[in-house]
């Protein structure tokens, strides 16, 4: 072995392990992003009446014979074990970033609102929330004799502690509360202020927060926010520093309905009922949050190893489960869609009849059900079926139609050429896509793209990349066309199609979506709000900014021992571990 | 000795400095990082710029590659952005896990192809050395998560031998005695296959190496001196056939630590593996670039080690 060789290896080695980076798979975490964040995941809580969509739960498929069920889950009496992948162990509130790390903070910490099954709001920690009338100042009253796991009572002041720490300059988590608008909180953020004037403690169960402006998420922002226990986490944090507070990760305090009493990294979290919980100690005694992955999860339920598993939809796996006879199969749509990103940029897509025929002349249906079979649907507006918010009322459905997107490109003055590739002031129909490497969709989508488009007479050349490659390129506006998923909030605000909204990386600009975006923001009647969307998402139907291609489902098989959960796209399984029960 | 040593030792200072520029570079090259990687599509663009500035993203790479080298002088290899710990705490957390994997399929494997590379090298062309090679190459060339699930069904769902999956059973407080053997029966179906799979190589290497050995002169001496078979193959023949081999276990040296990727996902084992993988799609840089140099080193040392113990096994080399 000489030198030579050494250091060839070496710098062989470090390149593979490299260039690995670039090919790497693009993880489902990365693709649907939405599961991992809350913070603005929200409806006005001051009308709390809004009609539930029928078809919420209609995915749900019951047991059919319990006693089914194997010897390993039927002796496990008093504990639940969740089978999911495993979180990175970051069980703070302020820091969590992956859904599963937010699973294990749900049943630990709460804050004073929570999200109902239709995706509401309703007070959890709040008895009473005052809002003022020119809805700048928001009152909120605290349950008396709410305490910690540990027994120390709940304090007011323990939620202006908690904000302390998300306006420290040092946060380097993923909530924004600059963004809330809460006075005074720039001063903190900068250090020019040792406290934040807009949050007044005005007694132990009460405190009063001012904003500078507010808007439709603004009681939802504020009541969102997990609080944390200054008598625990307090003990080293100094304005400027959370290094004290970031190692508290793993040991956890909250006033949730469990509490962690073991973690093995990768392996499981241990919970258990926390007998101080402010709704009552829940009734299933022990938790345990165990690791499972793709390839395990069915498995894992079969042999009884785990009683409940988020498990991929696809005909199979739900016949196989439908077969075990044991299990409650939940399937509810997925809070997010799949679309194809045009480049508005680029003058070929600024014309709104190129885009309706690219939309006309794809076929959608058919690329949806080659990957999804009938767990999941076309969409024609970026909003979840089960939305307030959602309208079917006026909308194109854009039902593949070769014949009307060839008249439509005709009129756009796209004509067929000599070489059959259509033409418009000498330049060719050319779409680049930037294609996701290892993505199920894409591997279906592309074929069928190719074909459609070819036959209305528009080339596509594809370059397959990684994740990170085409964000980035979405980012420098380098691109024709690309597919991606993504999630939705509860609330339809956002910023994707607005004018250099901070998510519009494409460029498209619409007036009329930007007026009626911000008039919806500022609207604190859901009714009025509603009447609003519809007609924003009518208009974005007439637009096409993006081919809309779908809604996906999700589903959450549980054994059927364990009953009470309250599911919902909107309301995952970890808030209502408290009411499950074990059926022996 | 100890000279040469110290020497290699002090070598391998530039050739570590060397890649740590090559893999930074790479890495800066690949497009994206953590905040596009994590493409929160709630992110403000000024919340984006500020986390930037906190992670130090902000900075032009050359810059950003004094820190980072700076600081692992200082034996501080920076927060993992994923986890929000040490990568050092990262590391030790998970790299056991892998290593128990690792050693033991190490042991396994060396010892299954020591005995079966000396057979049929003894029999060479014989019925035993035939199913052997096919055997060999049915485990060298079959996927291992087709063996892994095919296995997981069998001998865990069916004839409810082993956990499918994991490391050891769920709540169970248990230490000592039953721990370990709640972990042994756990690590069974991911050790056999990660056995399997580099059982393969090995044992035509040791088919090889062994063949040139049993044809050498001074084993014909040996045979004609009339000592035993056995004693011509395990203490003459097989000795000098281990020799090249020594060179081979400088290279697992890494392997124990890096993890098996596939294998671990398969069957849910908590190793570093899938950690690694993940923080190179999640452009986790503090932690790929901490485990990639940690591997590195290991490849360097594991090199050294090999080229030592070679000069002790083999009086022929001498080391200057």
């Amino acid at each position: 072995m000489t030198k030579k060789w050494n250091l060839m290896l070496a710098v062989l080695l470090s390149l593979t392990v490299v260039l690995s980076a670039c090919s790497g798979g693009n993880n489902k975490e990365a693709n649907a992003p939405a599961t991992t964040n809350d913070t603005k995941e929200t409806v006005d809580t001051t009308t709390p009446e809004t009609p539930v969509a029928e078809d919420q739960s209609s995915g749900l498929i019951k047991a059919t014979d319990v006693s089914l069920n194997p010897e390993l889950a039927k002796n496990r009496k008093d504990t639940l074990i969740v089978g999911m992948v495993d979180p990175k162990g970051v069980f703070s509130p302020l820091f969590m970033e992956t859904a599963y790390d937010f699973y294990v903070n749900y049943a630990i910490f709460d804050s004073f609102l929570e999200v109902k099954a239709d995706g509401t709001y309703v007070n959890s920690l709040a008895e009473k929330i005052d809002v003022s009338e020119d809805g700048l100042k928001y009152t909120y009253h605290l349950k008396p004799g709410v305490t910690y796991s540990d027994g120390s009572p709940m304090k007011a002041s323990d939620y202006l502690f908690t904000m302390k720490l998300l306006l420290d300059k040092s946060y380097d988590g993923e909530s924004d509360p600059l963004s809330y608008h809460i006075v005074g909180a720039k001063e903190y953020n900068e250090g020019t202020s040792s406290d934040i004037s807009g949050i007044k403690v005005i007694d132990d169960n009460t405190v009063e927060v001012s904003l500078t402006e507010y808007s439709a998420m603004s009681p939802v922002e504020l009541g969102g926010v997990y609080i944390l226990p200054e008598s625990y986490y307090g003990k080293g944090y100094k304005q400027g520093n959370l290094e004290s507070v970031k190692a508290l990760n793993n040991k956890p305090l909250g006033s949730g309905q469990y509490k962690i009493t073991s973690y093995k990294a990768g392996q499981e979290i241990v919970l258990a009922a926390n007998e101080n919980y402010f709704r009552g100690a829940p009734i299933v005694k022990n938790v345990i949050f165990k690791t499972t992955t793709d390839s395990t999860n069915m498995a894992m339920i079969q042999s009884g190893e785990t009683d409940m598993d988020n498990i991929n939809v696809s005909e199979d796996n739900v016949e196989e489960l439908k077969a075990l006879g044991f299990l409650d199969i939940n399937i509810l749509p997925n809070n997010g869609y799949g679309y194809i990103q045009f480049n508005h940029n680029e003058k070929k897509f600024q014309d709104p009849k190129v885009r309706q025929a690219l939309t006309f002349g794809l076929n959608r249906s058919d690329i949806v059900k080659g990957i999804y079979g009938p767990y999941a649907d076309v969409i024609n507006i970026p909003q979840s079926k089960v939305s307030w918010s959602f309208t079917d009322e006026n909308i194109e459905k854009y039902d593949f139609n070769m014949e009307k997107a060839k008249t439509l490109l005709d009129e756009a003055g796209w004509v067929v050429g000599a070489s059959g590739i259509r033409e418009k002031d000498g330049e060719k129909f050319k779409i680049n896509f930037s294609a996701t490497a290892d993505n199920p969709v894409v591997e279906s989508l592309l074929p069928i793209m190719t074909t459609n488009y070819k036959e209305l007479g528009i080339e596509i050349v594809s370059e397959v990349l990684d994740f990170n490659a085409i964000m980035d390129k979405k980012t420098k506006g380098d691109f024709d066309m690309f597919f991606a998923a993504w999630g939705l909030t509860p609330d339809p605000d956002n910023t994707v199609f607005i004018t250099k909204g901070a998510q519009n990386d494409a460029g498209y600009s619409n007036a009329k979506v930007d007026e009626l975006m911000a008039k919806g923001k500022k609207e604190m009647d859901i009714e009025k709000r509603k009447e609003i969307y519809k007609e924003m998402y009518q208009e974005l139907n007439k637009d096409v900014p993006m081919i809309l291609m779908y809604q996906r489902t999700n589903m959450t098989a549980v054994n059927a021992r364990a009953q009470g959960f309250d599911l919902s796209p909107y309301k995952e399984f970890p808030f209502s571990l408290y009411q499950v029960q074990l059926e022996q | 000795m100890k000279q040469y040593i110290i020497r290699r030792l002090l070598q391998m200072i530039p050739t570590l400095i060397g890649i740590s520029i090559i893999i930074f570079a790479i890495s800066a090259m690949v497009p994206g990082d953590y905040i596009t990687a994590r493409a929160n599509p709630n992110m403000s663009i000024e919340k984006q710029e500020q986390l930037r500035a906190i992670y130090g993203l902000d900075k032009p790479d050359y810059q950003r590659y004094f820190i980072w080298a700076g600081n692992m002088l200082k034996g501080n290899f920076g927060d993992s952005m994923q986890h929000k710990q040490p990568v050092t705490t990262v590391i030790n957390t998970y790299v056991w896990n892998s290593f128990i994997m690792g050693i033991f399929a190490l042991f396994f494997s060396w010892f299954i192809a020591m005995i079966t590379g000396i057979f049929s090298a003894k029999f060479q062309y014989s019925f035993f050395d035939k199913v052997v090679t096919l055997l060999v190459f049915i485990c060298m060339s079959l996927p291992s998560f087709f063996i892994g699930l095919l296995l997981i069904k069998f001998l865990a769902l069916d004839l409810k031998l082993f956990p499918v999956g994991g490391m050891s059973t769920s709540g169970l407080n248990a230490t000592g005695w039953t721990y370990f053997t709640d972990v042994l029966k756990h690590s069974f179906l991911p050790i056999m296959v990660l056995t399997m799979l580099s059982t393969g190589s090995l044992t035509r290497y040791f088919r090889t190496s062994m063949l040139e050995v049993i044809r050498q002169d001074y084993i014909r001496t040996a045979r004609a001196k009339g000592l035993k078979e056995r004693t011509v193959i395990f203490k003459h023949a097989f000795r000098n056939a281990m020799i090249p081999a020594i060179t081979l276990l400088g290279f697992e040296l890494p392997g124990l630590f890096g993890g098996a990727m596939i294998l671990e996902q398969i069957f849910a084992w908590p190793g570093i593996g899938h950690i690694y993988l993940n923080s190179i799609s999640m452009r986790d840089y503090p932690f790929m670039l901490g485990f990639t140099i940690f591997l590195a080193m290991l490849t360097l040392v594991g090199n050294l080690l090999a080229d030592v113990l070679y000069g002790i096994a083999d009086p022929r080399i001498r080391l200057k």
